[in-house]
């Protein structure tokens, strides 16, 4: 089947969906009222609280929550065929991500802009936000240490991507300097530099950059020499002001995030590749995970999102200027990554040639968890040679966009962890982890590194654990995503009104979620694998307390709803 | 003063926190943010209390114009660049002037009536700010008006 046929179909349904679901949502469960006076007007200080148009708040939105994440999980999870990871990334973004990301931005707004972590508490309990702390700890470990081993396969993989994705530190310190201290025009200067980042591919390519030598000397696996260079890198970019690289890199990223979401899509329509990979994956080797429930943690960007209730309240939910705007923020910010995940599903199905490349390259769940990005930046190579574009360089783009999303994610990462350490540091009282950024900075970094690296240091090509790792990953967004569910069930039900359409979503997140941590468990045990088996199982005992309290803050709330009248005020 | 029609000033600022492609991270420092070194954005923080001050300057002494105040990231260039190029062509610029109207517009701080960039690159003190948009506006102001 032609890949544009599925980007028409699942683009109508996005469109219907916005059209009659998100309207359902807004009318009814949500009961957005125009004349709500949102934080942006009540507290309008043109700092924080600003009321800003829907088309310019959904651009912040947007830019925000898209990335890297997105892109991997369905690059794996083609693994059990196209359908399957089709069908969640559709029904997942219209069913669940879209109430999960308004909910999450109508909570706040109702509740004076307060961020996710303070309505848990105030909504379910103080307790609960605890549970929302230590989940976003594990979340932020792994999120850094799935993303070292995305960049270093990439690394491995594309040795052209070196010069380039390298050159972007300079060009972007270039741009910070003329933007920050020299207060210049920062328009011309960042497409100058993007157009220098995508002219340093062909001198990429011609210089390829390999580390197999260092590997070799020091008697262990490129991937490792990659992961620790990577590590390397982040410990000294995490101490650098954000104004120095972070965030002159973004001017970067905000136009190569479009550039990359155009060459796949015009891509696609200009050459009419057809989807190679089976609908459905009959030929998966024994052992492999099921299909129930390791999609549904495998896709967890792209179909839903716990990070999306961030950047919903806190920042979003203060610039509102209308509460019915909220369906257009929220609910299209999922549409937009659900189609960015849509586009890698289909780089890696339909972009990746033939029949036989697609099941080479997805013949078990190792090697499809390991190859994903490479099997996503083949795809897009092909989709951008559709646009006259050499596929080589393609693969290169693709990767140097991966690359870079990737770095920006485990910047702001690793600088989260350092200051999440401080303050256990705080908490148990060793005064070294509160005042010495060096040694924080070590920590959170050394923690990653270590499940990045672990178990395949120098071990057998595929005994990494990066499809474990990703999986594990996938488990505790879905359990932020769980979380911020239950807030947004929890007020809409105190309010008299049908939460079926959070329940729904939440009920099925949590189900697939514990079921997967519990196989999981099962798993590691029966492989020795000790250090995943101890994550698994914290994360097994998160799960199981966010359904207790789940319960019984609904237990809770039954008691508000019967005290509140029907179709009392919102507030 | 045209009072009816109506205007769009567009203050640029980099918003705290605010980091693109970064996915799962996006956002998760500065003040609003529960997670992270709020010092982090510092230097972000400094120029929105001074863009602050300059919109609510803005708002106050145009209370009843019909002007739209919309405070804007520079990395947001998929709503800034068409809006600005709107709005000065529907000012009748020439096509040189817009494209320096642009080009001065993405910039860390700007303000921006109507797609006419008043100030790049630092923000303007609010007496400042006032005094070029209505000046601005009454010199367009249609003859006889």
């Amino acid at each position: 089947m032609p890949a544009v046929f599925v980007v028409i179909v699942v683009l109508a349904a996005y469109f219907l969906a916005y059209r009659f679901y998100s309207r359902y949502l807004a009318q009814k469960v949500y009961m957005l009222d125009k004349s709500f006076e949102t934080p942006a007007h009540e507290f309008e200080d043109g700092v924080d609280y600003v009321p800003t148009n829907k088309h310019v708040l959904f651009g912040h939105h947007f830019t925000s929550v898209a990335g890297a994440a997105p892109i991997v999980g369905p690059a794996i999870a083609v693994f059990w065929g196209w359908l399957p990871a089709l069908l969640w990334v559709t029904l997942g973004t219209i069913f669940a991500a879209g109430v999960h990301d308004m909910g999450s931005l109508v909570v706040s707004v109702r509740n004076k802009g307060q961020n996710i972590g303070t309505l848990t508490s105030n909504v379910i309990n103080p307790r609960a936000r605890t549970l929302f702390l230590i989940i976003i700890f594990f979340l932020l470990t792994l999120v850094n240490a799935v993303f070292a081993v995305v960049m270093a396969i990439l690394f491995e993989a594309n040795p052209g991507a070196v010069i380039p994705a390298t050159l972007i530190i300079p060009i972007a310190i270039i741009i910070g300097q003329f933007a920050y201290r020299g207060r210049g025009p920062i328009l011309i200067p960042a497409i100058i530099a993007v157009a220098v980042l995508y002219a340093s591919i062909p001198i990429g390519q011609a210089f390829p950059i390999q580390v197999d030598g260092l590997a070799n000397a020091l008697g262990t696996d490129t991937r490792v020499v990659w992961i620790v260079i990577i590590f390397a890198y982040t410990w000294f970019a995490s101490r650098l002001p954000v104004w120095l690289l972070l965030q002159p890199r973004d001017y970067i990223n905000s136009f190569q995030l479009f550039i990359a979401l155009a060459v796949i899509f015009l891509g696609i329509a200009v050459g009419f590749d057809r989807i190679v990979a089976p609908a459905v994956n009959t030929d998966i080797p024994a052992g492999s995970p099921s299909v129930f429930p390791f999609l549904f943690i495998t896709i967890a960007c792209g179909a839903i999102s716990g990070f999306h209730s961030l950047v919903a309240s806190g920042t979003s939910s203060k610039q509102l200027e209308n509460e019915e705007d909220a369906r257009y923020v929220g609910y299209m910010g999922a549409v937009g990554e659900g189609s960015l995940a849509l586009g890698s599903l289909l780089a890696c199905t339909a972009g990746i040639g033939a029949f036989a490349a697609w099941s080479e390259s997805y013949a078990d769940f190792g090697t499809a968890s390991d190859g994903a990005v490479g099997n996503f930046t083949q795809g897009v190579g092909s989709f951008a040679s559709n646009l006259g574009i050499p596929e080589a360089m393609g693969v290169i783009f693709a990767a140097v966009v991966v690359i870079t999303f990737a770095g920006t994610t485990m910047d702001t990462g690793i600088r989260l962890q350092r200051y999440i350490i401080q303050e256990i540091g705080e908490i148990v009282n060793v005064r070294p982890l509160t005042r010495n950024i060096t040694l924080t900075t070590t920590v959170g970094v050394l923690i990653p590194m270590g499940l990045a690296l672990y178990p395949g240091g120098g071990g057998e090509p595929g005994s990494f654990a990066f499809g474990s790792l990703w999986r594990l990953f996938g488990t505790t967004n879905q359990l932020t995503a769980g979380l911020a569910l239950t807030v947004v069930a929890v007020w809409v039900f105190t309010r008299n009104r049908n939460p079926l359409a959070q329940i729904v979503p939440l009920t099925f997140l949590l189900a697939m979620t514990t079921y997967a941590l519990f196989l999981q468990l099962g798993q590691f045990f029966n492989e020795g694998e000790w250090l995943l088996l101890v994550v698994d199982a914290i994360i097994f005992i998160l799960a199981v307390w966010l359904i207790i309290e789940a319960i019984a803050a609904f237990n809770r709330a039954r008691g508000v709803r019967g005290r509140a009248g029907r179709g009392a005020s919102p507030e | 003063m045209s009072g009816r029609m109506t205007h769009r000033i567009i203050l640029v600022r980099e918003w705290d926190s605010q980091t693109a492609a970064s996915g799962c991270c996006g956002r998760l420092g500065g003040e609003n943010t529960e997670l992270g070194d709020p010092n982090t954005y510092r230097h972000n923080r400094e120029e929105m209390e001074k863009m602050g001050a300059v919109y609510r300057a803005l708002r106050e002494d145009l209370f009843d114009e019909e002007v739209e105040i919309t405070v804007v990231d520079p990395r947001n260039v998929v709503w800034l660049i068409p809006s600005v190029l709107r709005d000065a062509r529907k000012r009748g610029l020439t096509i040189r002037d817009i494209f320096r109207q642009i080009n001065r517009g993405v910039s860390y701080n700007a303000v921006i009536l109507d797609g006419k960039v008043l100030f790049s690159g630092h923000v303007p003190t609010p007496d400042d700010a006032v005094s070029a948009v209505r000046s601005e506006l009454e010199a367009m102001e249609p003859v006889g008006a």
